[in-house]
Parts: structure tokens; C-alpha cells; sequence
């Protein structure tokens, strides 16, 4: 972390902390102050797009951790994410869980599976672990259909606070943002621990790794594990939100998606996930205004503009950022800073 | 390199500013001129995602009905039809919901209802059962484009989703029943063989379970069920001919099913390639067997797209009319295309799905009016749930929906009393008989 002008560490506990200076603590708390007063001044559509982001960054962190910081690409996260919805919802419909309760047995659940398929991470690396994750999507969804709820689905009612239902999309953000809060701040910690280190050594070369006494066994496991658990809170917390919990709100696309939310972000950035969440979903939603408008201007097209202007959006952003800024925008960010720190004697 | 910076730091620039757009832009209404009383119909609408040709067709027909009753105040161009009062206007309000975006549906039916929205509409199954309970609590009624057993799940008092042709189930029963009844007439004395075949997107929400309704009345009719297989929802040569060639080891006669999409139908060229696929006369047919379709697919999809490929054997259950069909329905969407939109006209099917749609909440709306004696801005959604929607009884379509539209108290939320079947033959389409009861199969 680059510090301000005339800000040195001068012991070890400064050196590892997250918030270093009263500027990022100030900006965080005014951050902060300005997220959790945003239902008081903005509509239903502006709510559930922050929801929406906050599913999506609790579910990229996730991912940040397994792909980003250790190196195990992952193509079924969704399929994790159906796992937690799932089991979230048999949890309270069929056996009268609380939503508290069964959020986490939701994640733990998410965890174990994300354990079983990371088992492939041990023999394969790169495009055959790929294609793992993938099939891993489709046994997970296969099982969840040939057995509970099938396709019908499951209800997955929303959560209650001391017999009130959290029944508005407010309540519901409140809930969303203060676990997405949480989620990164596990994230962060994660990452700067001696396991996260152990992952980043993964990451960069895995036979190094190794020789330097890093059990490459276990810690690819326990990215699995950690990246499927906050993927199974992401899945709980969508399933409710919806009120029910089917594959069809679980889709295979959305995996690759948030694939593509880490690259625009930046992997291996904590920043990065949040900010790939914010700026996907942001694009989602400009596409909802766009298309409509771009329909009615050329009518002729109209249909596949609407249906195909999303995907070309996304695809194009990611294609850019693969070409151009590659590291994402939580770098593209870093060097703005840097560039204005010393400005105007940048050189 | 610079250059490359500016244009990457704009494009983000463009995202993040273009995003707050919608704070400007929303989604208000024009306020009609003079003393008309505004009136809102519409609701949420998958413009974008993965059926926006349905959806922009449905959209079209909202705006164009609407248009018809504002300016002609009454509900349908035949005589008889009802009037509506002079002094309202109809707006048609839309949000984006792509289709089967569960929460931004679910953020539409807040805002629209905000707006002042009476009604809703349902654009998939995935958004109805997101919704159902919501809407039920909320004693609001919406009109929807999905036809599922799903909706007949909740108690009468809860069902305020409303459908205009009935569910899968029953329309898979009425040709399964046509189709036994040819199999005796053929003279064979063998149980015929049934399988499921369907797509991916909708059809995993048609297989019933075993132990549901329609596999028990398949049962009874005397079939044996056979198998159940998953054709892709974009025809991939491999899968086709894995499902397909399933079947014929199964010896299955008949296939039931559902798919939205020409390009996810039983692909009779593969079909054809394993020996097997209807009585299309085509010679040398090693194997026959008939595939069956429920909504929501429609023939004249099928036949807009595949044409004489579709064979002599392609049933389907709860198609529309063709638009060469003579009934005062289809005249009546041509009548409103012409008038309104004679340059750039839509010729896909869910137009007169979006007619009936707007029809159904228009006519809940002044059913409402009547009933409780209240002027249209007095009118609360649970007036026009009980005292519109489930009051609808003999409401005429033209002969788009095979019978008229019944809605009641106790449940009925189907609307259509019978099941219209057509057979693809030769490239055209054929109306096999209107007269299957429905059998209220519900999983």
C-alpha cells in the first residue's frame, strides 16, 4: 500500500495495517456512513441494484481468493452458489430453520462441496481444472434437480428480526451490505495471514511453493473451502431475496461473469473485487436503459439489439481490460493516485 | 500509451456517470391531457435477456390496445364487444425485468406499484414463483406469460396470478388423449409408449414428478411411460441424436414436452437421419413416432422457422391462431397494427398473447369499476383482484383463446376451459380439435 507524503511505518503492527492513515479511516467512515443512510434517499430500482452488487461482491471475493490470490481457476462458482441457495432453503422451508441458522450451515455446506470438487486442483492445473469447475456446475445442478425441489424449486422465505419479517428491499440491503462488509473484511484478512501468503506462493509458482515447504495439498483445498463459503452466503443470501431458490436464478453464465467482474476489477485485489461487482452490475443495468432506447431507434433490430447488447457489453469491457489494463481497475486506480501524488512533478 | 489510458479512464468515466442516468431518467408517465382520468395497465416486460422478440411483441400489443381503447372506448372491434368509459386513458407502463431477472422483477413490482400500477404481469416462471407470495399478500393480480402448475400451488385465496391458456399439464394430457385414441383407432393393440422430451431453459419445469397427476393419468389412459431426455436448447447434432435415439430404443410412440424455441425442436432432420420422425409420407421411415408439444411453445413459430421439416407429426397444445386464420381475434391484431403501427408490423405470434394480456387487465379494471362503483382513481388492486379479475367471466377474445376467458373465486385462474390442438402438416398449420377438456392435473 502506497502511503500519503511523510507517512512512514515504524513498527510491524503499522506495516500489516489495512487502514494505515486518519485520511482512510475518515474516507472509510464517511464511505461507510454514506452506504448504510442510502435507503433514506434512494428508489426501489437504485435498492435492489445495491443488493445486487452486494450478492456479487461477497460472491467475487470468493472467487478473488481462489483465482485471484491462488491461482485455481474457477468456472463453476455458481454452481457453489446453488449449493448454499439450496441448502438455505430446505433448511427453512422444510425444516424450520431460521435464516440466521441456516446462513452459515449454508456456507459450511457450499464449503464442502467446493472441498470435493477442488479435489481435481491436486492432478490439474489450468485449462483441465477449468473444465472441472465446470462440470462441477452441472453435477451440482443435475443432483439438486433430480432431488430436492427438483425443478420447482424450493420457497426461501426472507430472513426475521425478533418476529419481524424483513419483508422490504431496504431491510433486505441492510442485511446484504452489512455481511458484504464483513465478507471483505474476512477477504482482507485472509489475504495478508500467513495462509494468504501461502496461496499468493501458489499462485506464482506452485513447484516453488512446494519446495519451500508450503503443503500445496491443503491450501488448494482450503482455497476451494474459503472461496466456496463466501460463494454459499452469496447463494443463501440470493436465494432469499428472490423468495426461492431454483437453478434458474443460479444460471451457468453468471460463473463466467464474475470470472469477468475479477478480471475488470483486478485479481489479487481486494479493491478489485468490489470494484469489478460495481462496475458489471452498473453496466447491467445502463444496458436495461440502452436497449430499449436503441430498440426504438432501429426498429428493424430491435429484438436482437435487446437481447444481445448486454452480452456484447460485457464481453467487450472484459476484452478490453484483458487488452489494455489487464491488471484492473483497482490498478488502473493505484497509478491515478500515483501519477497525482507527485503531480505536477510527476517525472 | 497515453492516448490508450485516456480512452480506457473514459470508458469508465462513461460507465460510471451513464449510471446514474436512471436517476434522471425513471420511468414516470405523461399525464393525459384534459379531464381524462389516467389508468395504467402494462407492468414488467423482459425487453432485454433472452426472449426479447416474445416480449417486445407482447409490449407492442399493450401500446396498440391501449391506443384502440383510448381512442375508440370500447373493448374489442366486433360487435358486442364492451365499452369503456370515455373519461379514462390508458397508459401502458413497461420496466425491463430480461425476462428472468427474478430481482429486478422483483424491484419492478415495487416501483410500478409505487407508481400506481393496479395490476402486474409476469414475464417467466422464474419471476412467478418469486412473486406469487408477494402479489398474494399484496392482493394485487397480474396477467402472465407463463402457464405453469406452479401458479395452482397456493391455496384459492392466493392464486392472484392469472393465466390465459391452461398449464402444461393439462394440455399434455389432451394429447396424450388424442393420441391414444388414434393408436386404437389404428387398430394397435399394445400399450403405446410415452417419453419426455424436453429443453433445458423450460422444459426441466414440465417433467413431472412420478408421482404426479399426469403421470398417473398417463398411466390410466394405458401408456407406459418410458423415459425422460433433455434436448439442448440450440440444436448441437451430438445431443440430438443421444435423446433421440433414446427414445427409439424405448419404442417410444408418443413425446411430450415443451420447448420455447423452433431451434430446440425435435429436430427432424436428425430424425430423419436415425431413421425415425413422424408420418410425414416421407419414404422409408424405419420407426414412427409423434413429438408433442405444450405451451408455451407455438406451431406457427415452428412453422414460421422450420416449415416442411416439421413433418406430419408435430402436435402442439395451446397454440394461437395462424395469422391466416379468419377469427375476429387475428382480424382484430391486424385492424390494430395496421392502424397503429402500419410501417413496421409485427408478425410473431405473442402479439396476440399481448393482446389477450392487455385485454384481461383492461376488463378486470372496469369489471372493478362496476362492482364497487368506484371511479378509476379510487379503484385499490384488491378491487380489481376480486371484484375484476376473478369476476371475469365469458370474456371474448376473438377466437384467439379457444374458448372464453373464466376466472373465479375458487381457483379457476386458467381462463380458457378447453385445449386447442394443431398438427403440423405438409409445412402448414392444422386444427386438429378444440374440444379436450381440461383435467386439472396438477404435480
Amino acid at each position: 500500500m502506497s502511503l500519503a507524503r511523510g507517512t512512514f511505518n515504524q513498527s510491524y503492527a503499522q506495516d500489516m495495517a489495512i487502514l494505515r492513515t486518519k485520511t482512510q479511516w475518515v474516507t472509510l467512515l464517511a464511505f461507510l456512513a454514506f452506504l448504510f443512510t442510502c435507503p433514506l434517499f434512494i428508489g426501489e430500482t437504485w435498492l435492489t441494484l445495491m443488493i445486487i452488487i452486494g450478492i456479487s461482491v461477497i460472491s467475487v471475493q470468493g472467487l478473488n481468493i481462489l483465482t485471484g490470490y491462488c491461482g485455481q481457476i474457477s468456472l463453476g462458482h455458481t454452481g457453489f452458489m446453488l449449493a448454499g441457495g439450496y441448502t438455505s432453503a430446505i433448511l427453512c422451508d422444510k425444516l424450520g430453520f431460521s435464516f440466521w441458522a441456516a446462513l452459515p450451515c449454508a456456507a459450511l455446506v457450499a464449503g464442502l462441496v467446493g472441498l470435493i470438487f477442488g479435489l481435481p486442483s491436486l492432478r490439474v492445473k489450468g485449462f483441465y481444472l477449468i473444465m472441472a469447475t465446470v462440470a462441477a456446475y452441472f453435477i451440482i445442478a443435475w443432483v439438486i434437480f433430480q432431488s430436492y425441489g427438483g425443478a420447482f424449486g424450493l420457497t426461501a422465505p426472507r430472513p426475521e428480526i425478533l418476529g419481524m419479517v424483513l419483508k422490504s428491499n431496504a431491510s433486505y440491503f441492510y442485511v446484504v451490505m452489512i455481511i458484504a462488509c464483513l465478507a471483505t473484511l474476512a477477504a482482507a484478512n485472509i489475504v495478508r495471514s500467513r495462509v494468504g501468503r501461502a496461496f499468493i506462493a501458489i499462485r506464482d509458482n506452485d513447484l516453488a511453493a512446494e519446495v519451500m515447504g508450503i503443503n500445496i495439498w491443503a491450501y488448494k483445498l482450503l482455497a476451494f473451502f474459503i472461496g466456496c463459503v463466501f460463494a454459499g452466503v452469496a447463494g443463501s443470501l440470493q436465494a432469499h431475496y428472490c423468495g426461492w431458490a431454483s437453478i434458474e436464478i443460479f444460471p451457468f453464465l453468471d460463473s463466467i461473469w464474475y470470472l469477468g467482474m475479477l478480471i475488470v476489477g483486478g485479481m489479487g485485489s481486494i479493491s478489485g473485487a468490489i470494484l469489478g461487482a460495481v462496475s458489471l452490475r452498473l453496466l447491467d443495468y445502463l444496458v436495461t436503459i440502452a436497449a430499449p432506447m436503441l430498440a426504438a431507434a432501429f426498429p428493424a433490430i430491435a429484438p436482437q439489439a435487446a437481447a444481445s447488447l448486454s452480452l456484447i457489453m460485457r464481453g467487450l469491457v472484459i476484452i478490453v481490460f484483458l487488452i489494455f489494463e489487464p491488471r484492473g481497475l483497482a490498478h488502473l486506480w493505484e497509478r491515478i493516485k500515483a501519477y497525482f501524488r507527485l503531480w505536477p512533478f510527476s517525472h | 500509451m497515453i492516448k490508450i489510458k485516456l480512452v480506457v479512464t473514459a470508458l469508465l468515466m462513461v460507465t460510471l456517470v451513464v449510471g446514474v442516468l436512471p436517476v434522471f431518467a425513471g420511468c414516470g408517465t405523461t399525464p393525459p391531457a384534459g379531464n381524462l382520468t389516467p389508468l395504467l395497465i402494462g407492468g414488467s416486460f423482459g425487453v432485454t435477456g433472452a426472449y426479447p422478440e416474445d416480449c417486445l411483441a407482447v409490449l407492442a400489443a399493450f401500446q396498440d390496445y391501449a391506443k384502440y381503447v383510448n381512442d375508440n372506448h370500447k373493448l374489442a372491434s366486433w360487435v358486442g364487444a364492451p365499452t369503456f368509459p370515455s373519461d379514462i386513458e390508458l397508459t401502458v407502463v413497461s420496466m425491463d425485468d430480461g425476462g428472468t431477472n427474478t430481482a429486478w422483477a422483483i424491484s419492478n413490482y415495487a416501483t410500478l406499484k409505487a407508481q400506481g400500477l393496479l395490476v402486474q404481469r409476469i414475464s417467466g416462471s422464474a419471476i412467478a414463483n418469486a412473486l406469487k407470495a408477494t402479489l398474494a399478500a399484496d392482493q394485487v393480480g397480474a396477467t402472465s406469460q407463463a402457464s405453469g402448475s406452479y401458479l395452482l400451488s397456493a391455496a384459492a385465496v392466493n392464486r392472484t396470478i392469472f393465466m390465459n391458456y391452461p398449464i402444461y399439464t393439462d394440455q399434455g394430457a389432451s394429447i396424450a388423449e388424442w393420441f391414444v385414441a388414434n393408436w386404437v383407432a389404428g387398430g394397435n393393440t399394445t400399450p403405446p409408449n410415452v417419453s419426455y422430451l424436453t429443453n433445458n431453459t423450460f422444459g426441466r419445469t414440465l417433467i413431472p414428478p412420478a408421482t404426479s397427476a399426469l403421470q398417473n393419468y398417463l398411466i390410466s389412459l394405458g401408456y407406459n411411460i418410458t423415459g425422460t431426455h433433455i434436448l439442448p436448447a440450440a440444436p448441437i447434432t451430438a445431443d440430438y441424436d443421444a435423446a433421440l435415439t433414446a427414445c427409439k430404443n424405448e419404442n417410444a410412440n408418443l413425446t411430450l414436452g415443451a420447448m420455447l424455441c423452433s431451434e430446440s425442436e425435435p429436430c427432424m432432420v436428425e430424425a430423419k437421419a436415425l431413421g425415425m420422425g413422424p408420418d410425414s409420407g416421407y419414404p422409408g421411415w424405419s420407426y414412427n413416432i409423434t413429438f408433442g408439444l405444450c405451451s408455451p411453445s407455438h406451431l406457427n413459430v415452428f412453422l414460421r422457422d422450420k416449415g416442411a421439416t416439421c413433418g406430419n407429426g408435430l402436435v402442439v397444445a395451446g397454440s394461437y391462431p395462424s395469422w391466416d386464420d379468419t377469427c375476429a381475434g387475428v382480424t382484430f391484431c391486424k385492424l390494430l397494427q395496421t392502424t397503429y403501427r402500419p410501417s413496421a408490423q409485427i408478425t410473431h405470434v405473442m402479439y396476440m398473447h399481448g393482446l389477450v394480456e392487455a385485454m384481461i387487465q383492461v376488463e378486470a379494471m372496469r369489471l372493478a369499476m362496476i362492482n364497487t362503483g368506484k371511479t378509476a382513481d379510487q379503484l385499490t388492486s384488491a378491487d380489481v383482484l376480486t371484484q375484476g379479475f376473478r369476476m371475469i367471466t365469458g370474456l371474448d377474445t376473438g377466437g384467439i383463446v379457444p374458448t372464453t376467458i373464466t376466472y373465479d373465486s375458487a381457483g379457476d385462474v386458467e381462463g380458457a376451459g378447453t385445449v386447442r390442438l394443431d398438427q403440423a402438416q405438409g409445412g402448414a398449420d392444422l386444427v386438429l380439435g378444440l374440444s379436450y377438456p381440461l383435467r386439472h392435473l396438477y404435480p
